[in-house]
């Protein structure tokens, strides 16, 4: 990281965490500043835009997700879920209006920082369209449509490969039943969630060296699935 | 349940109705005798004619039949020359034809008023029982009354026993017929009236369901409209389907409001559960990986949150066993002598989350008599419960005093208070104002405080400061002697 610090946004109205995130994301080398509401986190990025936005669903004066949609009009900053709640519905609603990936309460720091570091190299992967895509064993030429474990060519089905080109984009963070549909079957598509399982196992039929325990292709229960990435 | 006999009151019986045609019929030989006297015509066969129509008007056709040939006799005998004997003659055979046919027309007519007037009396008796029985069955969502009156108005209306018994009883309990006969009646098709001896069967069949069986024995004199029970067992077949209805609905109602409760006190339970474990999470991993980077004060803040957040989990379990316990009726009450000064003064040091609180407790106050664990725990409650709703960097007053042998705790905030109505709602269990429903909490605190309280002869009440704003929660325990 070179010239001014990353800038993270902390919302959450826990005096508590607050306290106790905060000296390891500065220890880290971020800037951070901490806001207890979804209005003041929106004003604070309309007026001095931060990098990266971890946001507590539970807000006083309105729902995260609606911090979300509302952030999401104008702006394409990482956004991470930070929620104590376990309703996966929530968590896939945050998803799919647009938050970047998710955190469960209670979550040690490395973990976050983990997640800090893998939407910044999203945004990094959005804007200069890496060629080649790597972790562990796999290798992945988005050019030559090419897959490989360990120099060894693995042949993918169209599906399987826009599979695994959507997570790779992701890797690190995770993808939404919805959002692999979208870019599989196409926007619109009606297909169940069960067509995703059958095609992830399909694809970690070829690229995982033990299938019944994957570790490159990783399931978030109920939510949907995250690409290993190295780190 | 069966419903005895009631007596409907019978017309005048025939033999009555002749003999008064037989008195009519003298009546009017003695009004011809006085004209006879009077006018000394004999030409008054139009008495008689008189008499006949009379009858056949006031009794119907036979009655008027036999006034007819009598009047005949008696004027023939009594005034036709020659008197006092019976002659026969062209002119006889013309008032006897007149006679009869006056007789037979007028009955006639008359019938069919008399008919007519029975139905409309028929019409209106059966508006009349349905009505009634409609009316008593709208009274009431409960079934077994419904039941019990629908026996009251079968009875009535059958002039006879009546019985009315749900689907598992009614075999065995009409007196005569067999169970089978009755089970054979409940699963027609259709509803349908079937006859067992004196009995009628008839399925109380609404809404596609069989719920039980009618059964009524029908007076034979007058015999009742079988239609109209018909009706009326129907109508009270779909009285007990309402009922039925109305009542699975409040249970499905009542369940989904337990359902709604149990998934807010879930996820409410949740929260306050992660949200200390999350600081305590990220306190310790930051310690663990950063801990060599942070400057002194740093760390010790962190070890400082970690402390904190441990008690806070502490007295959240503590509140959960406590409410377990006062549900469970268990609650062990160790009554000693305590400071209750101390006992606030801990309990607004680790439960006013950052809070400023402001003690104020007088040198002498006595000595509080009760639990000391429980009274901190639910001083601490009340003390929590102000810190959740009084904004940052607001204070919250705790004092305490002596009054009618008692020591009182008083915990002000500088929240929102809450409505007059609400006043002591917020001590029922799982209560949260609407006006705070978007700050946490399980609506358990202040309930189990007063649990506590009462559990050792205390008490606890709330109400708005009248100093400003926020509310003001008193708790009472008995002053140690």
């Amino acid at each position: 990281m070179s010239g001014a610090p990353v800038r993270l946004l902390l919302v959450d109205d826990e005096p508590q965490i607050v306290r106790a995130l905060k000296p390891a994301l500065i220890a880290a080398g971020y800037a951070v500043e901490a806001v207890e509401t979804g209005e003041a986190a929106l004003e604070t990025m309309a007026a001095d835009p931060c990098d990266v936005v971890i946001l507590d669903l539970g807000l006083p004066d309105m729902d995260g997700k609606q911090v979300i949609s509302r952030l999401r009009e104008w702006s394409d900053a990482p956004v991470i879920v930070l929620s104590a709640r376990d309703l996966e519905d929530e968590k896939i609603a945050a998803l799919d209006l647009g938050a970047d990936d998710f955190v469960n309460k209670p979550v040690g720091v490395g973990e976050l920082l983990a997640r800090v570091r893998a939407s910044l190299r999203g945004r990094e992967r959005r804007f200069a369209a890496q060629a080649v895509f790597r972790s562990g064993d796999l290798e992945l030429d988005f050019a030559l449509r090419r897959v490989q474990i360990l120099g060894e060519e693995v042949k993918l089905t169209p599906r399987e490969y826009d599979l695994l080109r959507t997570l790779a984009r992701h890797a690190g963070r995770v993808v939404t039943h919805r959002q692999i549909i979208a870019a599989v079957w196409g926007a619109g598509a009606q297909v169940d969630a069960q067509f995703v399982r059958v095609l992830v196992g399909q694809l970690r039929q070829k690229l995982e060296a033990e299938p019944s325990s994957p570790r490159l292709v990783l399931t978030e229960p109920g939510v949907g699935y995250r690409l290993r990435s190295d780190d | 349940m069966v419903s005895p006999v009631k007596m409907t009151p019978s017309p005048m019986p025939s033999w009555r109705r002749y003999a008064a045609s037989l008195a009519i019929v003298a009546v009017t030989t003695l009004a011809a005798e006085a004209l006879f006297r009077v006018t000394g015509s004999t030409r008054l066969s139009m008495v008689f004619l008189a008499g006949v129509l009379v009858t056949a008007f006031l009794y119907g056709s036979g009655p008027a039949w036999l006034a007819a040939g009598l009047a005949f006799l008696v004027y023939n005998f009594y005034l036709v020359e020659p008197r006092f004997s019976l002659s026969f003659e062209a002119e006889d055979a013309i008032n006897l034809t007149v006679f009869l046919a006056v007789a037979m027309l007028t009955g006639l007519l008359t019938g069919r008023v008399r008919d007519a007037a029975k139905r409309a009396e028929a019409r209106a008796h059966a508006t009349r029982v349905l009505f009634d029985a409609t009316r008593d069955f709208s009274a009431s969502s409960d079934e077994t009354y419904i039941r019990d009156r629908l026996a009251h108005h079968l009875a009535a209306a059958a002039g006879g026993p009546s019985a009315v018994e749900d689907a598992a009883r009614a075999p065995g309990a009409i007196p005569g017929v067999s169970p089978e006969a009755v089970a054979v009646s409940m699963t027609e098709p259709t509803a349908r009236t079937a006859t067992h001896g004196g009995w009628r069967l008839r399925p109380l069949r609404a809404d596609g369901e069989v719920w039980g069986l009618a059964a009524w024995a029908p007076s034979a004199d007058p015999p009742p409209e079988p239609q109209l029970i018909e009706i009326l067992v129907d109508v009270g077949a779909a009285a007990i389907s309402r009922a039925h209805l109305a009542a699975a609905k409040s249970e499905a109602e009542t369940q989904a409001r337990t359902e709604a409760l149990r998934n807010a006190l879930l996820s409410s339970i949740s929260h306050d559960l992660r949200t200390p474990l999350a600081a305590i999470m990220a306190s310790a991993s930051s310690l663990q990986e950063y801990g060599h980077a942070f400057e002194e004060p740093v760390r010790a803040d962190l070890a400082a949150t970690i402390q904190e957040e441990a008690a806070r989990l502490d007295s959240f379990v503590a509140n959960l066993l406590n409410m377990t316990r006062l549900e469970a009726g268990q609650l062990k009450v160790t009554t000693s002598a305590f400071s209750v000064a101390e006992a606030i003064e801990r309990a607004a040091e680790r439960r006013a989350a950052g809070r400023f609180v402001q003690l104020a407790a007088p040198a002498d106050l006595p000595e509080g008599l009760g639990d000391a664990v429980l009274f901190e725990q639910a001083v601490g409650n009340v003390v929590e419960n102000a810190a959740r709703y009084t904004p940052a960097g607001g204070a919250i007053t705790v004092t305490a005093a002596v009054r009618d042998g008692m020591v009182r705790v008083e915990v002000a905030d500088e929240g929102p208070g809450v409505r007059e109505a609400e006043l002591e709602r917020i001590f029922e269990k799982f209560y949260r104002s609407d006006r705070t429903a978007r700050t946490p909490g399980t609506g358990l605190g202040l309930s189990i405080a007063r649990g506590l309280l009462e559990g050792m002869g205390g008490r606890v009440e709330a109400l708005n400061r009248t100093d400003g704003g926020g509310l003001r929660v008193t708790l009472a325990v008995p002053a140690a002697a």
